[in-house]
């Protein structure tokens, strides 16, 4: 009987081996802008968007940053999370807002290039700063390392976020919620053996 | 078995390259090495190998209901308290097994010794299962081997059936490593592909980018929720994270499961040696603590050891060797013979845990590199085998992936 298996996978492809498993995901054009100025410079020297579709783009990230932006219980909590500075109450971002919710500034922009209103989808995304002087989206999901310049996205880039106003805001515990695993582990190079 | 020289073949670096296969070369040192091979008789294979590490692995099994229902075992092998119910949980509820890897000293003639079990994280999986395969059919295709010349290495078929075997078609895996390790890395995919092909879907995602929904549950980096994670990431690490207390709680099922924790540890060869004393695949082993003493000649072993230790003495007097519970690629193990340290690992990661003595069982002497040969389990059954070599008598990062045979 033979020993060995008749068939086995050869290639080592990198992650996206895994996303092939699923449907492959639609990639988007899109640009970073830190402000609208910087938007609207670039369209005059024939950037992605036009001056028109930036000041919409704009309209509607900064409408879903009042509707999605993270939400803390505490001024220090938000700034754990985004670095001292970058915080504003609820109260100073929206109308009505609370005065004991924080909420990240507005950082940038990200802007995809693609259909209005695709279900589910916002073609424009409100960017955060990180405590570490990058960028991250509402719901923290990716990481960005600026806030300026040209990038092909996932299509799942773009998903519309999930509504924070109303809800209770997020406290220390709960806004923890990424990188703790891992830590145990980084003196070493492998984790194998 | 033997140590064969072979012609490499002429564009195997340009075929890894393409495969992906980036750490042929490591440490500025050749880790893949083709320039000879290891051939084995099928005899010496399947009653030397194949049934032995078979039959350890059922003794393991053994040993975990042991461990898991001992509080004072736990606590030997350093399992944090806190956790200690789910190691046992994850047990008594048979949360399902993927994979393992013996390490063994064999050399030829002779019962293989256990030197370890990596039980939790075995890494290599690529080598042994794909590029090794792939040596064997290139070698085969080029003459250089002999028409019937065969490998033990079932492996990528044992998973893909061993994952058809645990979930059901359409179920959704993530996998996950600390990222920017390719050896890992490799391992990891190497093991999705095995998924795939069992009709599963695969997801990866880096360690430290998985974070946790505000109702408990695991996600991904795109906030998939994750409802089982092969991690490639030791249990003595993942209790020791800040997201240990969230395990439980979170509905995610663990792969390898928890109970792992208890194998791949050290702490499991004194409790297997207790358990099947005189096993001719295992060597005497004991809790450092038990023995330390007896040892100098300052002292007598613990109670409950004592007439082992005497029985184990004179095997114990020639050589032993010492080990930190937990220990990853020879990190922190000295030999001692005759009362002196004649060997020491460089890398002292884990010297402070505390430790167990296993007797000597030196590695074979192949043209001044010393063979570890790797017994690869999957389910509950070996699947297949490989071999690392290392100048050293003790198998470091170092160490190079060798090829192997059947002829005869």
């Amino acid at each position: 009987m033979r020993r060995r298996s008749k068939k086995v996978a050869l290639s080592i492809v990198g992650a996206t081996a895994f996303t092939l498993a699923g449907c492959a995901e639609e990639q988007i054009d899109a640009q970073a802008y830190p402000d609208l100025p910087a938007c609207v410079a670039a369209a005059n020297s024939g950037g992605l968007f036009s001056v028109e579709e930036c000041r919409t783009a704009v309209a509607e990230a900064q409408t879903l940053h009042v509707e999605a932006a993270p939400r803390y219980d505490s001024l220090t909590v938000c700034e754990e999370q985004h670095g001292a500075g970058a915080c504003g109450s609820e109260a100073a971002a929206a109308e009505g807002g609370s005065g004991s919710i924080f909420m990240p500034l507005l950082a940038g922009y990200l802007i995809g290039n693609m259909m209005r209103g695709t279900g589910g989808m916002a073609a424009s995304q409100p960017m955060y700063r990180t405590a570490n002087g990058r960028f991250t989206n509402a719901t923290g999901s990716s990481v960005f390392g600026g806030n300026a310049g040209k990038a092909t996205l996932g299509a799942g880039q773009f998903a519309r976020p999930p509504a924070t106003r109303g809800r209770a805001p997020m406290t220390r515990a709960m806004a923890a919620s990424r990188g703790g695993f891992g830590k145990s582990g980084t003196s070493r190079g492998s984790y194998g053996g | 078995m033997q140590k064969i020289i072979l012609p490499e073949r002429p564009t195997w670096r340009d075929e890894a390259k393409e495969l992906g296969f980036t750490f042929a070369d490591m440490h500025g040192e050749p880790y893949w090495d083709e320039t000879s091979a290891y051939r084995f008789t099928l005899k010496q294979v399947e009653d030397d190998i194949e049934d032995p590490a078979t039959e350890l692995h059922g003794m393991c099994r053994e040993a975990v209901a042991e461990i898991v229902a001992s509080d004072a075992l736990m606590a030997r092998l350093c399992i944090p308290e806190a956790y200690r119910d789910m190691v046992a949980e994850s047990w008594t509820r048979e949360h399902p097994e993927i994979y393992g890897r013996f390490d063994l000293a064999y050399d030829g003639a002779g019962p293989a010794r256990m030197l370890e079990y990596n039980a939790d994280t075995p890494t290599s999986l690529y080598e042994s299962a794909s590029f090794q395969w792939s040596w064997l059919e290139g070698q085969l295709a080029a003459g250089v081997l002999d028409e019937g010349d065969d490998q033990f290495n079932g492996i990528h078929e044992a998973l893909v059936e061993r994952f058809r075997e645990v979930f059901s078609t359409g179920s959704d895996l993530h996998f996950t490593a600390m990222g920017g390790n390719p050896e890992d890395y490799a391992t990891v995919e190497c093991m999705a592909w095995a998924a795939r092909e069992a009709g599963l879907g695969a997801h990866y995602s880096d360690l430290d980018k998985i974070g946790i929904s505000t109702d408990g549950q695991f996600i991904d980096h795109e906030d998939r929720v994750i409802g089982t994670l092969f991690k490639l990431y030791p249990w003595e690490d993942l209790l020791r994270d800040e997201y240990a207390d969230r395990i439980r709680g979170s509905d995610c099922l663990m792969v390898e499961p928890a109970w792992k924790a208890v194998l791949s540890n050290k702490g499991l060869l004194p409790v297997l040696w207790q358990m099947f004393e005189g096993h001719p695949n295992l060597l005497p082993a004991f809790f450092e603590a038990d023995i330390a003493g007896a040892l100098s000649g300052q002292g007598s072993a613990a109670p409950e050891v004592a007439e082992a230790f005497s029985r184990a003495e004179a095997a114990l007097s020639a050589g032993y060797v010492t080990k930190p519970v937990f220990s990853r690629e020879g990190a922190s193990v000295t030999i001692v013979e005759n009362g002196a340290v004649t060997e020491a690992a460089t890398n002292t990661d884990y010297s402070q845990h505390p430790g167990i003595v296993q007797a000597y069982a030196p590695l074979p002497d192949f043209d001044g590199f010393r063979p570890v040969i790797g017994a690869w389990i999957v389910g509950t059954e070996c699947a297949g085998m490989s071999i690392r070599e290392d100048r050293s008598r003790i198998t470091q990062d170092l160490s190079r992936f060798k090829p192997h045979f059947i002829r005869g």
